[in-house]
């Protein structure tokens, strides 16, 4: 019965994982819109369905048949691949997340965290390739932003998560969810939480650092040449971004799966994804939060941040991790 | 060529029903102030006239004297006339004059001396008008010359950026000349095809021919040029921006005006004074009140009559509201400009001017486009509940500032985008033309509120913000702190509120209360004279500026004795500021214009009027 557990399983769980996060990400936006409205003293969508929970499924139906336009001048092939370039990485990414006590999301992968920042490498192309594709000079600067301001911020984001791996000393994301942590450990990590996040921020294109967008400049930056269905996929892929960034952070940071102190590990382990959904949540109010209320950097000062301040940190960080590690780990 | 309906409508010409008056010629200026005679010591009979005119000091200089004169007057030290504030020309072929067809006018500021310099200009009849430009003295007069260039086809020779600016390229006339028809296609009445009413039917719509870009003077297709408008996200209504970049890096910035040109000033000719306060609330359309104050206190001040005391305070009590939520209005898009959608200070500071225009909706029934005030006061009193709304409104606002100051001045990156972007200093600044917040926040004490007091603002005790910087930050800053004085002045004007009329009780200006038609033959004679005839003014020119929320508003007119103005030109603070836009920009990030267009605070209403 190898074929079973090889392909059919898998299949399955992706489809039905495919499923939870198309799901998600509809409402996910319900959830910005109605929490960016109460920051704005607004009341956000109310119309379709109670508390507006049915205009996800509204704007899905109006993206989908929107007319598929395709302006003349641009480089069909490429244009038209790369919202679909976008979302993949986004999906592949939940491979390996641990939904909960041996339950990774499709396979415990030993390299789990390798994959994780390959897959995370492909991501920046969508964007890249839909500006220059787009034939437009807005789309253009939008998509040199992107790929300028991704390549910054991975390398402080890969020194922190190399941070995190030597503490660990594993590869797996399950075995880093569970892995047993001093008090200290937790500490040493959570001082590095807001600057993580923070390239979190840079990595999904999320305000105060979505410039490859900038609305305000750039019309619609990258993007600004799509519509319809095809807009829609760029938006999905940026939002289900998000859900992934926060299951990794929630994974890394604050135990995943498990409740402090390791309560109810034994008696509840089906809780683990609801709890892991639950963090998500919470750390989702962190983006949309932050959205609200700061406001965007200019281009050069976003890189400075990263090349003089963030980059600095991220090596000292790993440096100090390494001794820590060596010399207070047993 | 354009074919359009004639300018004189039949019914406006019936004998006895509206007189249109005898067409005069303003009169030359008599005495003299310490400043003409100067000016006559030095320049003896070369200057046609000089003197004091509506209580102005006005000089008729000679094309060939023009540009020695602007020298001198900047130059000479117990002069000094810094600044140009606005150029503007009079097409005289409808007066009862045979020569000298063109004048040109020139409005000169002098910071230093708090003084006001009337400069006109007679041409010389010719096929092509033209007269020396002003441009090299005072750099100002670039945009308000191509203006007048555009609208009334006055040539200015030696002008750098000799284009059109409002009007296109290919227009076929320039409208403010007196010949051109005012426009807007008559309606048929009749219900035969075959009447001969039709047959100018449709006549005046242009073709629509597509005509590749034409690449502005200066700049170089081997960088990114890239087309900013005229709709584009940011750029506050229908400007176009042609911007060149090299990389992030912005080499040059040509604005192209005109996409919201609607003629004010030839509709202005073509109105009755009373007629024309509806017009300016669509000029600056955000501050609706202020150009509404402008206007009458000019015409006011044409006519030789003053509000009573319960008028002033109202119309200051409403222009500082106005004042307030203009800059309330900023504050929200500025925000927007330099942050983003999410940015919630957007909706926060949206709040409180709602809060504004609720009070103006219960005082004259209109939010935005109010019309509250007349010739002679405002169009009606206060109701009952108006004061103890606007005092909790009061009340909330002062903490609402701080929260504001809490949010941006105390919060990150707010400083980092605006510190040292959009440097301009005090000398460009007086150069340029510059006023209002740009102005002071270059370091020009000035304030026409406390340096030429009108409509009573002598009496009022408030602190004028200066900041030296020069800078967008500085601008922020100071407007930040406008708005607290505005509050202050607010409440001062509730303080001394007093009773009796709100307006002027002379029949000629005013109409009776709606009450004394019922009862009295004569309220009903004036009534239906002032609505059918309006009043008229007693020839001459005047300007008056006021400070609006952007800069100084001033109007500019020319009376020939009947109940319409013979030429009325408006002087847009926004236009001339948006002029600065190339200076502030070149040499800084794409995402700076941004922040410079918000900062400088524009509404296009008023920039293409």
């Amino acid at each position: 019965m190898d074929w079973l557990n090889l392909i059919v399983i898998p299949v399955v769980r992706s489809l039905v994982l495919i499923f939870v996060l198309l799901t998600g990400f509809a409402y996910l936006t319900w959830y910005e819109r109605k929490l960016l409205a109460r920051f704005h003293v607004r009341y956000g969508p109310n119309r379709a369905g109670p508390k507006g929970l049915l205009q996800p499924v509204a704007d899905a139906v109006k993206a989908i048949f929107k007319e598929e336009i395709i302006p003349g001048h641009v480089d069909k092939v490429v244009y038209l691949l790369a919202p679909a370039l976008a979302l993949a990485p986004a999906l592949l990414i939940w491979a390996v997340i641990p939904l909960g006590k041996d339950f990774p999301a499709v396979a415990d992968v030993p390299i789990g965290f390798l994959w994780i920042l390959a897959v995370a490498g492909i991501e920046s192309y969508g964007v890249i390739l839909a500006g220059w594709s787009s034939n437009n000079n807005y789309s253009l600067l939008g998509a040199l932003r992107s790929s300028a301001q991704m390549i910054s911020y991975e390398l402080p984001l890969g020194l922190f998560l190399i941070s995190i791996l030597l503490l660990a000393g594993d590869f797996s994301l399950v075995n880093l969810a569970e892995a047993p942590r001093q008090w200290w450990e937790w500490i040493w990590l959570w001082i590095m939480f807001p600057l993580f996040f923070i390239c979190v921020l840079a990595e999904t294109n999320r305000s105060p650092f979505d410039l490859p967008e900038t609305e305000n400049e750039l019309i619609a930056g990258f993007q600004t040449e799509y519509g319809g269905i095809k807009f829609a996929l760029f938006f999905m892929a940026e939002y289900i971004n998000m859900i992934t960034t926060s299951a990794i952070m929630a994974t890394l940071f604050f135990g995943g799966y498990a409740l402090p102190f390791g309560i109810g590990s034994e008696i509840l382990p089906w809780l683990g994804p609801f709890i892991l959904f639950g963090k998500v949540v919470v750390l989702l109010f962190l983006f949309i939060w932050v959205r609200a209320s700061i406001g965007r950097p200019r281009y050069d000062q976003l890189m400075h941040f990263s090349w003089k301040t963030l980059l600095p940190i991220s090596l000292a960080y790993m440096v100090i991790t390494a001794l820590l590690t060596v010399f207070f780990k047993p | 060529m354009l074919n359009v309906s004639p300018r004189t409508r039949a019914y406006e010409t019936l004998p006895g029903l509206n007189p249109l008056g005898i067409p005069a010629v303003a009169p030359l200026p008599s005495g003299e102030s310490p400043d003409t005679a100067r000016i006559v010591e030095r320049f003896g009979t070369a200057l046609l006239a000089a003197g004091l005119h509506n209580g102005q000091q006005v000089v008729y200089v000679a094309p060939g004297q023009l540009v020695a004169l602007a020298e001198f007057v900047r130059q000479d030290p117990q002069l000094c006339y810094e600044a140009l504030i606005d150029v503007s020309a009079v097409d005289r072929s409808e007066l009862p004059v045979s020569d000298q067809r063109f004048h040109t006018v020139y409005q000169l500021r002098s910071y230093a001396r708090k003084q006001h310099l009337t400069v006109v200009c007679p041409l010389a009849d010719s096929g092509r008008p033209s007269v020396p430009s002003l441009a090299g003295v005072f750099a100002g007069a670039t945009w308000p010359e191509r203006e007048v260039w555009d609208l009334m086809g006055i040539r200015f020779t030696g002008h750098p950026d000799p284009r059109r600016i409002l009007m296109p390229e290919s227009w076929p006339n320039h409208p403010l000349q007196k010949q051109v028809p005012v426009g807007g296609e008559e309606v048929p009445f009749t219900l035969t095809w075959s009447d001969p009413e039709f047959e100018s039917f449709g006549k005046q719509v242009l073709a629509a021919e597509s005509k590749p870009p034409v690449l502005p003077p200066g700049m170089n297709r081997e960088n990114m040029i890239i087309n900013m408008g005229p709709h584009h996200p940011s750029t506050h209504g229908v400007l176009r921006l042609v911007v060149e970049l090299d990389g992030e890096t912005v080499v040059n910035v040509d604005p192209d005006l005109g996409y919201l040109h609607s003629g004010f000033e030839k509709t202005g000719e073509n109105k009755r004074y009373k007629d024309f306060v509806y017009y300016t609330d669509r000029m600056d359309y955000l501050s609706a009140m202020s150009n509404n104050m402008g206007y009458c206190l000019t015409v006011e001040k044409l006519l030789g009559i003053a509000v009573p005391a319960r008028g002033q305070v109202l119309r200051v009590l409403m222009a500082e509201l106005q004042r307030l939520a203009s800059h309330l209005f900023w504050l929200s898009t500025h925000v927007l400009d330099v942050s983003g959608t999410g940015m919630a200070l957007l909706m926060y500071a949206t709040r409180e001017r709602e809060r504004i225009l609720d009070l103006f909706e219960m005082a004259c029934g209109a939010r935005l486009t109010v019309g509250y005030m007349r010739v002679g006061g405002v169009s009606r009193d206060l109701p009952p509940a108006f004061l103890g709304h606007l005092d909790a409104f009061l009340r909330a606002m002062a903490e609402r500032i701080d929260d504001y100051e809490r949010m941006l001045t105390n919060g990150p990156l707010w400083e980092e985008r605006l510190r040292g972007v959009g440097h301009i200093s005090r000398e460009q600044a007086i150069n340029l033309g510059l006023t209002g917040p740009m102005l002071r926040g270059s370091g020009v004490d000035w304030d026409l509120r406390r340096d030429a007091p009108y409509g009573g603002y002598e009496q009022y005790d408030f602190k004028v913000p200066v900041f030296s910087e020069g800078d967008s930050y500085a601008r922020y800053l100071l407007r930040m702190e406008e708005m607290r004085q505005s509050l202050r002045i607010i409440r001062q004007a509730v303080d001394r509120l007093p009773d009796g009329p709100f307006r002027v009780e002379d029949r000629k200006i005013t109409p009776p209360p709606r009450a004394e038609l019922d009862i009295s033959m004569e309220a009903l004679i004036h009534h239906f004279k002032l609505m059918t005839e309006g009043f008229q003014a007693p020839p001459g020119m005047v300007y008056h500026g006021i400070e609006s929320s952007k800069g100084e508003l001033g109007f500019f007119v020319y009376s020939d004795g009947s109940a319409k103005p013979y030429r009325l030109h408006v002087r847009g603070p926004s236009f001339n500021n948006l002029f600065a836009i190339s200076n502030m920009s070149k040499g800084a990030m794409l995402s700076d214009i941004v922040t410079n267009i918000g900062s400088i605070d524009i509404v296009l209403g008023e920039v293409d009027r």
